[in-house]
């Protein structure tokens, strides 16, 4: 394909690295009281785990040799333990009247979100910049 | 002959920087695109690449400004932030990357001016 | 006289001549061919054939010299062109700019051989 727009491959694969991390920090969230899924068991909280995927080595026009793009490798089950709580009322509630809730903390996940939107906008503003260079240049020698 | 209506030191100069400033784009657009990526170290323009081009660029040297190529290295001042060793400061890398853009649009004009300059000499128009 | 016999010869066989009887009887007696007019500047020292092309003394040397350039530069900028098409790691810059040299060399070009056909008729015109 033409590359007109410098860094696309590695910003694209950023993008929906961090677009992948937003979508299970939100099903975290939604599932954070969840005490028994599909599975009987409650809700276990989900993470995302970034690998490096080396990029093929561009030609020897200057371009780096090796740019390395981000990848989701896997999305992991968090084996902390949940908490329990004591509600002898709770329909789940085991023999002590202990409800085993989900791990997931929801300030641990408001916080990742922050840092996966703000890495996400960076990434758009990055974009926009080759987009915009790319622009120039084509306007190069116009009169 | 016909190299030598484009062998003009500032024409060949803004042609390298250009060079130069897309390959730094890439590492930019790269480090960004990692920032949340276990052990990796930024990169950038290599510091001895750096060096050559200032001083071919003050030298004014055509044949020396004609055959520069850019290289990126791993930014080996950068400290790591993060306890997993990576070193990618946001803020700073999208401010070097404006400053990547404003410095294209720069050079851009100054490679139209140089060809605009020489359309003039040769038809005696403007356009 | 020299000077207008020493012209006619540059352009004796070249399509710029105009297809009047007159001048062509008028020069046969003097006028040699293009190709032999190369041949006697390739064996002027200093003359050479491709790469980097020393200072050359005859005007048709120029000449030639100017449209290898051209053909040179155009040649460039279609391969740039075509490795952009293609995905080929040449930047948009490198290509545009290939492409406006090749340009103003070509404008040059036509310059010159405008100038050329103009001083050219403008000798036509010279009573003799």
């Amino acid at each position: 394909m033409l590359n007109i727009i410098p860094s696309l491959a590695s910003t694209t694969a950023a993008l929906d690295a961090e677009s992948t991390r937003l979508e299970v920090i939100s099903q975290n969230i939604a599932n954070a009281n969840t005490t028994r899924g599909p599975d009987g068991r409650p809700y276990q909280r989900q993470e995302v785990v970034f690998e490096n995927a080396l990029q093929q080595a561009k030609a020897a026009n200057g371009a780096a040799p090796g740019l390395v793009a981000p990848q989701v490798a896997s999305i992991q089950k968090d084996p902390r333990p949940g908490r329990s709580v004591y509600q002898p009322g709770h329909p789940d509630a085991d023999a002590n009247g202990m409800v085993q809730f989900p791990n997931v903390d929801i300030y641990e996940e408001m916080a990742d979100m922050i840092v996966a939107s703000r890495t996400y906008e960076a990434n758009l503003a990055v974009l926009k910049n080759g987009r915009s260079m790319a622009l120039q240049d084509l306007s190069i020698g116009k009169h | 002959m016909i190299e030598a209506l484009f062998n003009q030191p500032s024409y060949l100069g803004a042609k390298r920087m250009l060079d130069a400033l897309a390959v730094r784009h890439e590492a930019l657009a790269a480090n960004v695109a990692n920032a949340e990526t276990p052990h990796y170290k930024r990169i950038d323009l290599a510091p001895s690449f750096r060096a050559e081009l200032q001083s071919a660029l003050a030298s004014r040297d055509a044949a020396s400004l004609s055959t520069l190529q850019p290289r990126v290295s791993v930014d080996a001042s950068a400290l790591p932030l993060n306890r997993d060793g990576n070193t990618v400061n946001l803020e700073h890398e999208l401010v070097e990357l404006g400053q990547n853009t404003l410095q294209h649009t720069v050079e851009t004009q100054m490679v139209s001016a140089a060809l605009a300059k020489l359309r003039l000499a040769i038809t005696g128009k403007a356009a | 006289m020299n000077a207008i016999t020493s012209i006619r010869q540059l352009w004796s066989g070249t399509p710029l001549v105009p297809a009047g009887s007159a001048e062509e009887t008028a020069s046969a007696s003097g006028s040699i061919p293009a190709a032999e007019l190369r041949q006697l500047n390739a064996a002027q020292p200093g003359a050479s054939v491709s790469g980097v092309q020393p200072p050359e003394t005859s005007f048709a040397g120029l000449l030639g010299q100017m449209v290898e350039g051209v053909n040179a530069k155009q040649g460039i900028a279609a391969q740039a062109l075509q490795d952009l098409q293609g995905g080929q790691t040449v930047s948009l810059h490198q290509a545009m700019i290939a492409a406006e040299e090749a340009n103003v060399s070509f404008q040059l070009m036509v310059e010159v051989r405008n100038r050329l056909l103009d001083s050219y008729q403008e000798l036509m015109r010279l009573q003799v």
